[in-house]
């Protein structure tokens, strides 16, 4: 039930931002298509981000580990801010390489 | 970095993940057969992982469940002595460990059925310290409690440790039926997965 409200929530949400965006604005459904492409993209690019983020994470706090000789927990990485700034990441990045290509 | 392609690949196949997760039972399914299944017998002791206390030294809600849990099976006469594991935070008073025997001592637990040990941040740690202090005592089966998912990491760990395991699981099967808690479910899944990996390329398991 709440899962579905979300769904629904969200579905209702997305058609008012197109019927704004094609009726009101003209915006042309090519664009919506290459703005999907893009937004793929930039989650693509956070999930590779992130994954690196973590690896190196997980490799650092492994060799502080042995060279601190004392306790060094490998949860520090398990937190849910490595993903937001990932996703920051991966905008800027998206963002310049955009800029680049113009 | 990559060009359009295999990056829309990658967000494809991570929106993909991200509404199978959210928005399916999967996390439930895959937790449950994740997870170690009760096998609840009379024991020398019942062992009690550490999890963490808050910063006001309060315990986590996992540490409090384990602890109740075991209490719980202790006054069941499930075994005669309750041994508590919990280090203590940087610039605490008190170390988890106490902290959870204060709680069985409220709860009429005698305070010589129970046995704590403050300085153990992993699950290694928590087996060496356990077999240091409980096998002097002739404890050889041990009730030992935690979540399902990561008893199936432990048991192993204890067992080469020397003990007898019987897993006391303080959690039952997932069955989380919001979107951010199938969520935060499947992040506890992954943690768990990455720390077994870490244990076998070690050589702990």
């Amino acid at each position: 039930m709440d899962s579905a409200f979300l769904a629904v929530l969200v579905g209702l949400t997305s058609v008012g931002a197109y019927l704004m965006g094609a009726r009101g604005r003209g915006w042309s459904r090519r664009g919506l298509r290459a703005a999907v492409g893009h937004m793929l993209e930039c989650v693509g690019l956070a999930l590779a981000f992130f994954v690196v983020n973590l690896a190196l994470g997980l490799a650092i706090l492994l060799v502080a580990r042995r060279v601190a000789g004392g306790f060094v927990s490998l949860y520090v990485v398990d937190d849910v801010t490595l993903l937001v700034l990932s996703l920051l990441q991966a905008l800027v990045f998206a963002g310049w390489r955009a800029g680049a290509s113009d | 970095m990559s060009g359009p392609g295999p990056l829309r690949a990658l967000g494809v196949a991570g929106l993909a993940l991200f509404v199978i997760v959210a928005f399916t039972p999967l996390p439930n399914v895959v937790g449950a057969r994740l997870g170690s299944p009760p096998a609840l017998a009379p024991a020398d002791a019942i062992v009690v992982l550490g999890s963490g206390t808050e910063s006001d030294g309060t315990l986590a809600n996992t540490s409090l469940r384990r602890t109740v849990h075991a209490i719980r099976l202790y006054q069941r006469g499930l075994a005669p002595l309750l041994f508590f594991l919990g280090a203590r935070r940087p610039g605490a008073q008190t170390g988890e460990a106490e902290v959870r025997a204060a709680l069985a001592r409220e709860l009429a637990v005698p305070a010589t059925a129970i046995l704590t040990e403050e300085p153990a941040w992993t699950t290694r740690e928590e087996a060496s310290r356990a077999q240091a202090r409980l096998a002097p005592r002739g404890v050889r089966t041990i009730l030992l409690v935690s979540e399902a998912r990561h008893l199936v990491r432990a048991r192993p760990v204890f067992e080469r440790a020397g003990f007898r395991v019987l897993t006391a699981p303080a959690d039952g099967a997932p069955l989380e039926t919001q979107p951010e808690a199938r969520l935060w479910l499947t992040r506890e899944l992954l943690a768990e997965l990455v720390a077994r990996t870490y244990y076998r390329l070690a050589g702990y398991l």
